[in-house]
């Protein structure tokens, strides 16, 4: 009987102290406003505390970049780069430095279609008052665009802007690469798997909670009338999350990045045309031919700015990029036919055509 | 330890074994007594502005830079009520009980709970490329 009860009392004093470390892995998810958008961070740790301090160094690694490269601040290098455009060159940090040179390399890439310099150009066209501008307001504008006259020192860490009105507008790429940084802070954490979504600039690495990659959906370009994106206020009491009925795709991201750039982002729609805000570095319009383009690639700067470059290019000739550079995309034309490139076929499911 | 138990009477024993029984079946319900939600934080601009309780019915008028919204949480799931944005897509979002809702004009983000979320108000997918 005594032998029964030390058992009893040994079981129960190694279940009191176990209790609350049960090495079992959680999922850990965090949303904030960060870069001017919605950023969510997840992590699976078997560690709480581990997991929420990873989160952190996520979210502390993106307002950092967010302080060095954001375009409408005053405060940041970025704006001081452009403030001192024909002037002079401006001494920048490590991280503003890799990031431009990252673009202006992206930009050589895809032949101009990723344009890191249209500042000037988007500048004039304003989403919100749905303002077009005219043709010859965008032609001044259009003499300032052109990424090979950033010049880069790395020897100083300096940037110049040759031209006196030029600026830099690196909304195609930050956020891709915030993406890649925010995951290496998460990785020096000791964390095995971590998701960073960015609004729609996702980066994963290693599996989920239930031991497979992360699953991600693909915004429909065009929802259907009666899902949630297209309705009115009051229409009924309980409605699904936008992203349930609107998703075109999934697939599963493991180790890789991804991003889409469409034409539903920010537009404005006038006299039946819709006018985006992905802007065709030649002609300082809307690009036209495809209306959605996701692009996976190994790095999130990558998957971000080439995505761009893609819509930009249109169909034929963004397909050819794709392949030419090794990366996996899906693309959806103005007549929403939807084609991928050959490497990702079989991974991608359609859960519903545009 | 021998000591003990000989001192102890059948009462002690038998309080000590349903002692054992109850911190055994503590175990098992633990997750259903403390549910993975339970705390509903609201942001405004970063800083939090409320931490309340998911189980708590109640309705909340929060500040932000361009209006107020009005959050109500009802039956263990939090929506908004209101909102003062021209696009209402927080008002859209129906209720959660994870996850998080956000406010891109008005700057707040309203998230439930914490650890263990195995997914968010994105349903099926644990991101959504857009």
């Amino acid at each position: 009987m005594r032998l029964v009860y030390c058992l009893l009392f040994a079981i129960y004093c190694s279940l009191l102290l176990s209790g609350c470390s049960v090495e079992k892995e959680k999922t850990y998810r965090q949303t904030e406003i960060a870069m001017d958008t919605d950023v969510t961070v997840t992590v699976v740790s078997p560690s709480e505390r581990k997991a929420k301090d990873a989160v952190e160094a996520a979210f502390a690694e993106i307002k950092r970049l967010d302080k060095l490269l954001n375009y409408f601040s005053q405060d940041s290098e970025l704006s001081a780069i452009n403030r001192a455009s024909g002037v002079n060159p401006v001494k920048v940090s490590p991280e503003t430095l890799e990031v431009i040179k990252k673009a202006v390399d992206v930009a050589r890439l895809t032949g101009g279609a990723f344009e890191p310099t249209i500042g000037p150009v988007m500048k004039l066209w304003n989403f919100e008052l749905k303002t077009i501008p005219d043709r010859k307001e965008i032609k001044n504008a259009l003499a300032l665009v052109d990424y090979r006259k950033v010049k880069i020192n790395e020897s100083t860490s300096e940037i110049f802007l040759e031209k006196r009105g030029m600026e830099l507008d690196l909304g195609g790429i930050a956020k891709g690469y915030a993406a890649d940084r925010a995951l290496e802070a998460i990785k020096a954490k000791g964390i095995k798997a971590a998701l960073i979504a960015i609004a729609g600039d996702i980066k994963g690495f290693g599996l989920n909670h239930d031991g497979i990659p992360w699953k991600v959906g693909l915004q429909n370009p065009r929802p259907a009338k009666n899902s949630v994106g297209s309705q009115m206020p009051g229409d009924r009491e309980m409605l699904t999350p936008p992203s349930a009925g609107d998703i075109m795709a999934s697939f599963y991201l493991k180790d890789r990045a991804v991003s889409t750039s469409g034409d539903y982002q920010r537009f404005f729609i006038k006299d039946k045309e819709r006018y985006h805000h992905i802007l065709n570095p030649e002609t300082g319009q809307p690009a036209k031919g495809l209306i959605s383009v996701t692009v996976i690639a190994s790095d999130g700067y990558m998957a971000d700015a080439i995505s761009t470059g893609v819509l930009v290019l249109g169909p034929e000739r963004g397909m050819k990029l794709l392949e030419s550079l090794g990366l996996g995309g899906i693309m959806v034309d103005s007549n929403n036919k939807i084609s991928m490139t050959g490497d990702i076929k079989g991974e991608v499911k359609i859960e519903k055509t545009p | 330890m021998k000591r003990l138990l000989s001192m102890a009477t059948l009462g002690d024993k038998i309080l000590f074994i349903s002692l054992f029984i109850a911190t055994l079946i503590s175990f098992l319900f633990v997750k259903d007594l403390f549910p993975a939600g339970g705390l509903v934080k609201v942001t405004v601009a970063g800083n939090t502005a409320y931490l309340l309780s998911i189980e708590e019915n109640r309705t909340v008028k929060v500040t932000g830079p361009i209006g107020d919204n009005v959050i109500e949480i009802k039956n263990g799931r939090v929506h908004i009520k209101e909102a003062s944005c021209p696009n209402k897509l927080c008002v859209y979002q129906g209720w959660i009980d994870r996850g998080s809702i956000i406010c891109l004009p008005n700057r707040f983000v309203v998230s439930v709970g914490g650890f263990n979320q195995r997914q968010s108000s994105s349903g099926p997918y644990d991101a959504i490329t857009k």
